[in-house]
């Protein structure tokens, strides 16, 4: 199942100068714990996919009418939707705490003349940002708020 | 086809980058609520009932359809963070001798579903 990264993929047009390993996936990957985490971060992909069609057709749903609206709702019920939305959700969460814990690295020292606040500042606005957003859309969908 | 995406990488990076910044935080709660509370009956589902949901989705603030802008970030964004990483999924299990073809694919799809969602966003 495993094969050997290509090493020209996502490779530049022109090589650079520094000379590079090409980057190879070991055939024990699924023992070692970093590479089955950042797999399963890229994994995360096929969810994202599955739900973002899936929210484009509860959206068109809604533009159809009462009952196409009504029926969906219906079929959201369903016990497999169920399921994956769990999965689905498990999924951003995963990727909301692994993605906010690397941002922060992946600043530069400095924007123009301007330095970004500390990584622990970066991370805790993130987090900030990300429970303020779930907590509004979850209000306003449930009615409490809107 | 892979010059062309090497080409188009600022473009795919962007959206990617939106998909996992922007698109991870205004699913959350769209999950929680419309794929998890509502189904099992804990949000009572009639809290978003057609007219309700109509109204919500098509909230304005200052003239700006601010519900219908967020909600085609959501409906959108995940798409490319999904393609981007799909596509990196696929070179790291079965090497990158097709890359070129199967990114092209899949950002294909990524752009194909953004023009259903933003065209089901602006039909309500």
């Amino acid at each position: 199942m495993a094969g050997s990264a290509h090493p020209e993929a996502m490779a530049p047009p022109k090589p650079g100068r520094t000379r590079t390993a090409p980057p190879q996936m070991p055939s024990t990957w699924w023992s070692a714990p970093r590479i089955r985490t950042y797999l399963l971060f890229d994994a995360t992909g096929i969810i994202y996919f599955l739900v973002g069609f899936l929210a484009i057709k509860i959206v068109g749903q809604l533009a159809e009418g009462p009952g196409a609206w009504q029926a969906q709702m219906k079929a959201l019920e369903n016990p497999l939707y169920i399921a994956f939305h769990v999965l689905a959700l498990a999924s951003v969460i995963f990727v909301a705490v692994r993605f906010f814990r690397l941002f922060p690295k992946a600043q530069p020292p400095s924007i123009g003349p301007a330095k970004p606040p500390p990584g622990p500042v970066i991370h805790a606005m993130l987090y900030v940002v990300w429970l303020g957003l779930t907590a509004l859309i979850s209000l306003a969908l449930a009615g409490v708020i809107l | 086809m892979k010059t062309l995406l090497l080409k188009l990488e600022p473009i795919i990076w962007f959206m990617f980058g939106q998909g996992i910044m922007i698109g991870t935080m205004l699913l959350t709660g769209w999950i929680l609520v419309l794929g998890i509370l509502m189904p099992l009956g804990i949000v009572d589902p009639m809290k978003l009932d057609f007219a309700r949901a109509q109204q919500l989705f098509t909230t304005s603030l200052l003239g700006i359809p601010v519900a219908q802008l967020l909600l085609a970030a959501l409906v959108v964004l995940p798409l490319w963070k999904g393609a981007h990483h799909v596509r990196s999924l696929l070179i790291d299990m079965g090497g990158g001798e097709r890359d070129g073809l199967v990114g092209t694919v899949l950002y294909l799809i990524a752009t194909v579903g953004s023009v259903m969602g933003i065209a089901a966003v602006a039909s309500l």
